[in-house]
């Protein structure tokens, strides 16, 4: 029997694009594995899901406006044509240009219009929330990344994309979140958030010391990366040792072989 | 003529044959509109933006290059709903819709279902990805042009983020 799980082809085993090859390999291992099973079980679940969603139909209006569009665009092609012919007159060629000025100033119009109204609406309230807006941001952030729920820490670790330059605080609790949370998509998620704020000293160090403790590959592999891009030489000797322990996947170690010469 | 592909009629239009245009509009208005309706769950952006596509497809008609018809009408889409999120950002003083969410949150809408509910949870690179792979059944190389990647690296990444959403719909559910 094939002991590796083959969870990573199942998506592909399921729409059906995987070679025969594979696809056997899969379906051997199906019949051993109650995990991977389990997996697929709860993958078509999920596809099932995606196939059964309804598509949401949009308003006749659009297609009403397209092709409204479309004739007004056929009309200046037609209209663009005797500009080339052996007479050129001046006076067209103004009437498209205001023609066009006007269309144009109708659409800006419109928009402009839509905005104002649109902004109108919701003046009342951002009014209420502007002073607390960022703080209440911050609050919310680090009181999901605490929540029970793996998929709420997940959400909360995502809204660091809401800050431009988070503050202390926040990039410490995201570094504990790389390093301690019992999740592997919670640890995931968090170790790709700091990817982006790899200047600040808290979060290379973070990123060191996940290199020792972290035990899942596929993190592993995306925390070499991150230290072989900002060229850490501090990563260089845990890199090494990495490399030398026995639980080390093998390809982790192929990645730290073939990266490690790039810092210098 | 109906049973032409997408690339020989948009090639066809690019050539001035405008009225084409009618039956690509046909074919795919539906999965713009679904594309974007699933991104930003706003009836009435997701028709303007739809509208904007078709027309930004008509105007810059000469612009197109034979690459596959859909890549081409899906990069012009996610480009135009960043644009109006963007401006609609600017217009909110930085005040993103954190605040909202947080209030919008105690009551979920009935009518979202249990997938939509946890794509919302994603970020949206990996929910943008998603919704193109899963519901718009956009390939891999594909996905790659769109949103200016290699093959290699969407399919990594479209398979985390599938990960991620399966915990959160199975969590919940």
């Amino acid at each position: 029997m094939d002991t590796k799980h083959v969870i990573d082809l199942l998506p592909d085993y399921l729409d059906q694009v995987l070679d025969t090859v594979q696809k056997q390999k899969v379906e051997a291992h199906l019949k051993e594995c109650s995990a991977c099973s389990k997996e697929l079980e709860q993958l078509k679940n999920l596809f099932d899901a995606f196939a059964n969603e309804e598509t949401a139909i949009p308003s006749n209006q659009v297609e009403a406006n397209f092709l409204e569009l479309l004739e007004q665009e056929k009309r200046e092609v037609a209209k663009v044509v005797p500009l080339n012919s052996k007479e050129p007159s001046t006076k067209s060629g103004w009437g498209n240009f205001l023609k066009v000025a006007a269309s144009i100033a109708m659409l800006i119009g419109s928009f402009m219009l839509g905005r104002h109204l649109q902004e109108r609406e919701s003046h009342v309230e951002i009014a209420a929330l502007q002073d607390e807006g960022l703080e209440l941001r911050q609050t919310a952030m680090l009181s999901l990344m605490e929540n029970k729920s793996a998929s709420r820490r997940i959400q909360g670790v995502n809204y660091i994309d809401e800050f431009g330059n988070p503050d202390e605080t926040i990039v410490k609790a995201l570094t504990d979140r790389m390093l301690h949370d019992e999740n592997t998509n919670v640890r995931m998620a968090s170790a790709e958030a700091l990817e982006k704020f790899t200047a600040s000293e808290i979060v290379k160090d973070a990123f060191i010391k996940a290199l020792k403790v972290e035990k899942d590959p596929g993190i592993q592999i995306s925390i070499i990366q991150t230290l072989v891009r900002i060229q850490e030489k501090k990563a260089v000797m845990p890199l090494k040792e990495l490399m030398q322990q026995d639980e080390t996947q093998p390809f982790v170690k192929e990645q730290i072989e073939s990266l490690l010469p790039s810092i210098i | 003529m109906k049973e032409q592909t997408d690339e020989i009629i948009m090639a066809m239009v690019a050539k001035g044959n405008l009225d084409l245009l009618k039956i690509l509009f046909k074919r795919h208005h539906l999965h713009v509109y679904n594309f974007l309706y699933k991104m930003c769950r706003d009836k009435m952006l997701s028709e303007d933006v739809t509208q904007e596509v078709f027309y930004n497809i008509m105007r810059y008609r000469a612009s197109y290059k034979n690459g596959k018809f859909v890549s081409w009408m899906f990069t012009i889409a996610r480009n135009s709903l960043r644009k109006h999120l963007k401006k609609a950002q600017v217009y909110h003083e930085d005040l993103d819709d954190i605040s909202y969410r947080l209030i919008e949150n105690e009551e979920p809408k009935e009518d979202y279902t249990h997938l939509q509910k946890a794509l919302d949870k994603l970020n949206s690179t990996d929910k943008e990805l998603l919704v193109l792979n899963r519901f718009q059944e956009i390939k891999y190389a594909e996905l790659a042009n769109i949103v200016g990647s290699t093959e290699g690296a969407v399919k990594t990444k479209v398979s985390r983020a599938l990960k991620k959403l399966k915990v959160i719909y199975f969590e919940n559910l």
